[in-house]
């Protein structure tokens, strides 16, 4: 046998002990509850959320708060905003039921549906008084939680409601499509 | 000379350097701050009059990144406009803006400023305007100050810019700027 291939036999029977040292006394870490546990879960405990968003319905643009409780799949919300137009603004406040597709993990879609009241407050319009109208809306999105506490929160809402004129006599059904971003803060 | 001078300002860099991320991460475990702030708003063709706002900033922790939310209050009275016209162009000269905004800080404890990218509303008596907001600003940290490591001041410079109308006027462009300073409380 040469000397190079006795050395190339010492290396590898070093190597091999080196190994299996290495694997005697560095075992794998045990599955801590840390490491099972998920970022969100929805199910431990009732959660609360404020969720500040802006957003555009129409060509006009929008801002709002959601407050949300939840426990697991279930989520009721309260939720008012501004939509800012030229003539008038529209403050529109729903109390809405939403349903969480997802209980665990940092993605969390859902679908909405809710309904409320619309305030229409007229702008430097002399004379012209609020109008409020009954209104309802669904639609769905989805919150991204970058940590326990904070996430992100994407959506799109269909919104409709019926006036009618002064006299009563002609009813028309209106639609507005609204898209939001907001943040969302979650509170156990 | 020239040897012990270059050494010299590379020392007083250093030190500062380590000053500066030293109070940095003084203030780092801190996830949220309220803020008040005062100073100026120079309301575009109206003049510039105090300004004061209040703020709430989230710092998302391990990144660079925060978000905030904040009211402002002011006024938009003109000497000019009330002297030479006497006209009244909304229903009251009060002043309230509201934004919710982004920022990236990328060096906290260094010398650059952090830039802001957001929405806002510009509530002119009246009238409501939905506005852009960018900004820069300065968080500097005040460990020790007044015997707390949570308290930091800060500078704020941003431009509000939305389209207007007066008096059926054609829509343009204004760029409203504020200029504060202000008194931040860690928590």
């Amino acid at each position: 046998m040469s000397v190079s291939s006795r050395l190339r036999s010492t290396l590898l029977a070093s190597t091999l002990l080196c190994a299996a040292a290495h694997g005697q006394t560095t075992p794998a870490p045990p599955v801590t509850e840390s490491t099972r546990t998920p970022l969100i879960d929805l199910n431990e405990s009732v959660a609360f959320e404020v969720c500040p968003h802006t957003g555009m319905m129409g060509s006009s643009g929008t801002f709002g708060l959601k407050l949300l409780m939840t426990y697991s799949s279930f989520s009721l919300e309260l939720a008012g905003e501004q939509v800012i137009g030229r003539t008038a603004n529209l403050y529109p406040v729903s109390v809405n039921a939403v349903l969480n597709l997802s209980t665990h993990g940092r993605l969390i879609p859902y679908g909405a549906v809710g309904a409320g009241l619309w305030l229409t407050v007229p702008v430097n319009a002399l004379g012209a008084e609020t109008v409020s109208t009954l209104g309802m809306n669904f639609g769905g999105g989805a919150r991204f939680f970058i940590t326990r506490t904070f996430g992100i929160r994407l959506e799109a809402k269909q919104y409709f409601t019926s006036i009618s004129d002064s006299r009563g006599l002609k009813n028309d059904l209106l639609f507005f499509q609204e898209v939001s971003v907001g943040a969302t803060f979650l509170f156990h | 000379m020239t040897t012990t001078s270059f050494s010299s300002r590379i020392a007083l860099i250093a030190a500062l350097a380590v000053t500066l991320a030293g109070s940095a991460r003084a203030q780092a475990h801190f996830e949220q701050s309220l803020t008040l702030s005062g100073g100026l708003y120079a309301a575009s063709g109206f003049g510039t009059n105090f300004y004061s706002s209040g703020r709430y900033d989230y710092f998302i922790p391990g990144t660079r990144y925060f978000v905030e939310a904040s009211l402002g209050v002011g006024s938009l009275s003109s000497k000019v406009i009330s002297t030479v016209t006497k006209a009244r162009i909304f229903t009251s000269d009060n002043l309230v803006t509201y934004e919710f905004a982004g920022a990236f800080d990328y060096a906290p404890g260094g010398a650059m400023p952090y830039f802001l990218f957001g929405v806002g509303g510009v509530r002119e008596g009246q009238e409501t305007h939905f506005a852009g907001v960018l900004g820069i600003g300065k968080r500097i940290a005040l460990p020790g100050f007044l015997g707390s490591n949570a308290l930091g001041f800060r500078y704020d410079i941003r431009d509000q810019i939305f389209s207007q109308v007066i008096n059926n006027s054609d829509p343009f462009i204004v760029h409203n700027i504020t200029a504060t300073v202000g008194l931040q409380i860690y928590f």
